[in-house]
């Protein structure tokens, strides 16, 4: 009995738990983001002009482009979990996070150009777009580095972490803070450059 | 996770991509009457794919999705505050 347990994945409790954790985060998350993406439109509520004085020096392109990019992302650390937890690929795994990195740092990047386009047209930390703009996009940008410190933590770790077929919650947790920094920008997108 | 009811990722991600596209060209329609909701609906239904799919609320315990739910009906709140009352106070 003890060496079933010695061997045997977490108790179905205990991974529950850990997940149900991550979800009370998340769910957290959901009204700090709904206050900053209202602090956008609260914004364009009060005072006009958007359109001719900030969405106009926006790079539509770009930005869905670096939308496409963070989608993307989303879509390898789902096949990063499916690697490992249908065929026990480390390696799969390992290639799959390597991609949600490039991904990453190609958005960051794209972000970081779009910032410096922006005060390069003067739009600066006080004006009255381009305060809320960098505030948002900011926090958001920072949850995207947060999320790359935590995959190449997984990255450089998961030679050492136990994550097999059968116990992969590591790499499930970290998919779900992913997905939803994915699905902030999906807003984000719509609110601040599309409409 | 249950591995067993496996969705087409892949068929997802293509959706998302699409979507994003589509939202990109309609962003140069000038009807606000039209771009607005037609954004809006491209917008929560990419999210709601993402929510039901990639994070497997869809097969997960309802448990995950009701925190989520919590999460958005605390900011209800919020949203008529900001958009309803603050406005007519400026």
């Amino acid at each position: 009995m003890s060496e079933m347990r010695a061997t045997s994945p977490a108790p179905v409790a205990q991974r529950e738990n850990t997940k149900v954790g991550m979800w009370v985060f998340l769910g957290g998350e959901v009204v700090f983001f709904v206050s900053l993406i209202l602090l956008i439109i609260f914004t364009r509520m009060i005072n006009s002009g958007y359109e001719e004085q900030f969405r106009s020096l926006l790079s539509i392109p770009i930005i869905a482009l670096n939308t496409f990019v963070l989608v993307t992302s989303s879509y390898f650390v789902v096949r990063a979990l499916e690697g490992i937890s249908l065929k026990g690929s480390r390696s799969a795994l390992r290639n799959n996070l390597i991609v949600v990195v490039v991904l990453g740092l190609l958005f960051l990047a794209g972000q970081a150009f779009e910032w410096i386009t922006l005060f390069g047209e003067g739009v600066n930390l006080t004006s009255t777009y381009g305060s809320p703009f960098f505030t948002v996009t900011g926090i958001h940008g920072t949850h995207v580095f947060v999320g790359l410190l935590w995959a190449l933590y997984l990255l450089v770790g998961h030679r050492r972490m136990p994550f097999t077929k059968e116990n992969h919650l590591g790499i499930e947790n970290f998919g779900l803070y992913w997905h939803f920094v994915d699905i902030v920008w999906i807003v984000l997108f719509t609110v601040i450059y599309l409409i | 996770m249950e591995t067993e009811k496996r969705p087409n990722y892949l068929f997802i991600f293509i959706t998302l991509a699409v979507f994003t596209l589509i939202e990109t060209l309609v962003s140069y329609i000038q009807q606000a009457a039209i771009k607005v909701p037609t954004l809006i609906v491209l917008s929560v239904v990419k999210a709601v794919l993402v929510l039901l799919y990639f994070m497997h609320l869809k097969f997960d315990s309802k448990v995950f999705s009701y925190l989520f739910i919590a999460g958005c009906v605390l900011s209800i709140p919020l949203i008529l505050v900001i958009t309803i009352v603050m406005p007519s106070l400026f």
